[in-house]
């Protein structure tokens, strides 16, 4: 009894000690971020270590988790006694429904108007105040194998009714038309914001995603029949459901597929050799519309409100706004900055800016604009509606008692 | 001097087990009950903003489909792994303990799955259920069933059943070990004395073995029944808890909690299955008892 009454009183010693010491060093920056890739983790590394160039007092702190264990934490992270300092996040309602409960540190000092073009400072406001710094962003559109369409001599769809006649040649050719990576729900996403924009117009999905629109309205379900037109006519990829979207983009990069609706991180996958053979063209136009919305999802960072040492964090903030931190992040990764000094990298960026300059909605993306719980229904709504497109009358009048109660709890 | 001696015997058990007790009582009961009070709070944290709802979690659970769907998949489970393993699992069991050359191989062969972690098995079985490459499909097209070669695991129809499979395939091992232990525990001489009354090999096991198999018996269903109601790691895995379709009580109570930050619903899913889980283990542990006092 009085060995175990000694070791207790040791262990108990030890993480006194420990977290004493922990508590010390005043002069710390701990970064929470969810770049677990290997390309972006490593341009994030070459800043953090600038940044400890410049501040060498400073002790520079990065705990990286992946992706989908991240987002299930951050609510932890805003709300532990001591959070960590800095966040990576995404802008748009994800960033704004935490600032709305106070859970976000304002960052107007840190925010210059020369930098950022206006519509930045919106997504990364809430009622009139910065709470969130953009680094990067990147647009989607649809991607296809050059090779593939130049044999079967396609020229890239501008209409609906061209790509529907390029999904039949391509089909008819024992191509998969359209590849998607559906076990992954989010690609479903995309589809969605597009087709709805496209059919609907941008005002009209702005609406549906802030939870203004039922789901069973019918122009909701009109922009479902055409995805579920495309199914029925056989024109998504067999097997969808069962393949993450990254094994779906390699059926296209093999050119057993011809087009996938995709970001251009997609990019990032690609073997080096088939680079060259992947090119994008904008999401077609619907009938008479010659407007049209793109996604363009914006990337950056946020400071907790309990933030420990936060003089440090907004020191942090100010450092990632600028020019040359933003281009030596996004350089190597062939992104867009945020900050709009910085020039674009590539003849494939300026391309992608001009789109996004001609559109004349930008999204964020259904699970950026929507509530996450929302939008995760939704998508999963979407591939149930690809694979059974009989039922989608069914599907949508469920997923729209989800948004009446959703919507209801987030206001 | 004698009750003194007494004294520190009675002792000497409970300061062995204080450590175990505190550590049950900090990890398992307190957060049972503290489970039991969220269920009644709307929160998005498990520390901040705490409202007080009273019974809108359940009455909201009464109204959820995805709920229903839930309840009826684990139901599913429940039905299907008390009529598959419990009796595949005898006739295993059964097999192996006539005792030919190299049963032990076969035993530790079957025995496998039940050794590898739900994660492995999982991603195992992805594999096989592949629609285009996997052993499954493969096998199926190979017997000119091309027409039933489906998604397993993306067709949300089929999900639920794939999944069962594969819970199955490990649970079946499980309970052959429960029977190989309870066949010890048969007399020889009940066998043998069946065999001078001229009993034949069926009238054999079923007047004399399975009797004395009953504790065996017993124990292969509850747990069977229990794992099936905790079916969580299987799901998580395969679906990732993104196709709503194969939901379970404890993915629902996990996405619910964990990927949406409404702590407050997904503890009241925890305290329904905590409820159901609850009425097979006291039907269980009722029939222990009675079985000790009839000792």
């Amino acid at each position: 009894m009085k060995k175990i009454l000694a070791i207790a009183i040791v262990v108990l010693a030890a993480a006194t000690l420990f977290v004493s010491c922990a508590k010390k060093g005043s002069n710390e920056l701990v970064i929470q971020s969810y770049m677990s890739d290997e390309a972006p983790k490593a341009a994030f590394q070459v800043l953090a270590d600038q940044f400890t160039k410049e501040n060498p007092k400073i002790k520079v702190t990065i705990n990286t988790t992946a992706h989908e264990q991240y987002k299930s934490q951050l609510m932890n992270y805003l709300t532990a006694k001591e959070a960590p300092d800095v966040l990576t996040w995404f802008a748009g309602f994800r960033m704004q429904q935490y600032a709305m409960k106070g859970l976000l540190e304002p960052l107007d000092k840190a925010w210059d108007n020369t930098q950022f073009p206006a519509a930045f400072k919106t997504a990364s406001s809430y009622n009139g105040k910065v709470y969130f710094m953009p680094q990067s962003w990147y647009w989607w559109s649809v991607y296809y194998n050059k090779d593939v369409f130049a044999k079967l001599k396609l020229a890239t769809p501008k209409t609906w009714d061209d790509f529907l006649a390029v999904c039949a040649a391509l089909r008819k050719a024992g191509i998969e038309p359209i590849a998607i990576g559906a076990k992954d729900t989010w690609t479903a996403g995309g589809w969605f914001d597009y087709m709805d924009v496209a059919v609907n117009g941008g005002p009209f999905h702005q609406d549906l995603t802030a939870g203004k629109v039922a789901y069973t309205d019918p122009k909701v379900v009109n922009t479902f029949n055409y995805i579920a037109d495309l199914s029925k006519k056989g024109y998504f990829m067999k097997n969808a459901a069962s393949y993450s979207w990254q094994e779906a983009a390699t059926l296209m990069f093999d050119g057993k597929a011809g087009m996938y609706l995709m970001g251009q991180f997609i990019k990032d996958v690609a073997p080096a050799n088939k680079k060259d053979s992947i090119d994008w063209f904008r999401f077609p136009l619907v009938g008479s519309n010659t407007a049209y919305g793109v996604d363009t999802p914006f990337d950056g960072f946020m400071v907790p409100a309990k933030a420990k040492n936060k003089e440090n964090a907004l020191k942090f903030i100010a450092f990632l706004a600028r020019k040359d931190t933003q281009e030596s992040f996004n350089k190597s990764l062939g992104r867009l900055s945020s900050n709009q000094n910085v020039p674009v990298p590539n003849a494939d960026a300026q391309r992608g800016l001009d789109m996004v300059k001609g559109a004349t909605t930008a999204m964020q993306f259904y699970d950026r604009d929507a509530p996450e719980e929302m939008a995760s229904k939704g998508m999963d709504a979407i591939v149930e509606i690809i694979n059974t497109p009989a039922k989608a009358a069914d599907i949508l009048a469920a997923l729209d008692k989800e948004r009446v109660r959703i919507y209801a709890a987030v206001q | 001097m004698q009750s003194l001696r007494r004294r520190r015997l009675d002792f000497a058990p409970w300061a062995f087990l204080a450590l175990p007790l505190a550590m049950y009582l900090v990890w398992v009961i307190v957060p049972i009950f503290e489970s039991f009070a969220f269920a009644f709070t709307k929160r998005d944290s498990i520390i901040y903003g705490a409202v007080w709802v009273g019974l809108d979690n359940f009455k909201r659970l009464l109204g959820d489909g995805q709920f229903w769907l839930a309840i009826k998949n684990n139901f599913a489970w429940l039905l299907f792994f008390v009529l598959i393993p419990v009796p595949l699992g005898l006739l295993v069991a059964m097999l192996f303990n006539s005792g030919y050359k190299g049963d032990k191989l076969f035993k530790t062969l079957f025995y496998l799955p039940m050794t590898l972690s739900f994660t492995i098995i999982g991603t195992i079985w992805m594999w096989i259920y592949n629609p285009d490459f996997g052993a499954l499909n493969t096998f199926l097209r190979s017997l000119g069933l091309g027409d039933i070669a489906v998604q397993w695991l993306g067709d949300r129809r089929y999900m639920t059943g794939a999944l069962i499979a594969v819970g199955i395939w490990r649970q079946v091992p499980y309970v052959m070990i429960l029977y190989l232990a309870g066949l010890q525990g048969v007399p020889p001489e009940l066998v043998e004395a069946s065999l001078i009354d001229g009993a034949n090999a069926w009238q054999r096991f079923r007047r004399v073995i399975l009797p004395l198999l009953m504790p065996a018996t017993v124990v292969a269903v509850t747990i069977s029944v229990i794992d099936s109601l905790r079916a969580f790691d299987i799901v998580y895995v395969m679906t990732n808890t993104k196709a709503r379709a194969a939901e379970v009580l404890a993915s629902y109570m996990y996405s619910s909690s964990f990927a949406f930050s409404d702590y407050g619903y997904g503890s009241a899913i925890a305290v329904v299955q905590f409820l159901i889980t609850l009425v097979f283990i006291l039907v269980y542990v009722n029939d222990v008892l009675k079985k000790e006092d009839a000792r």
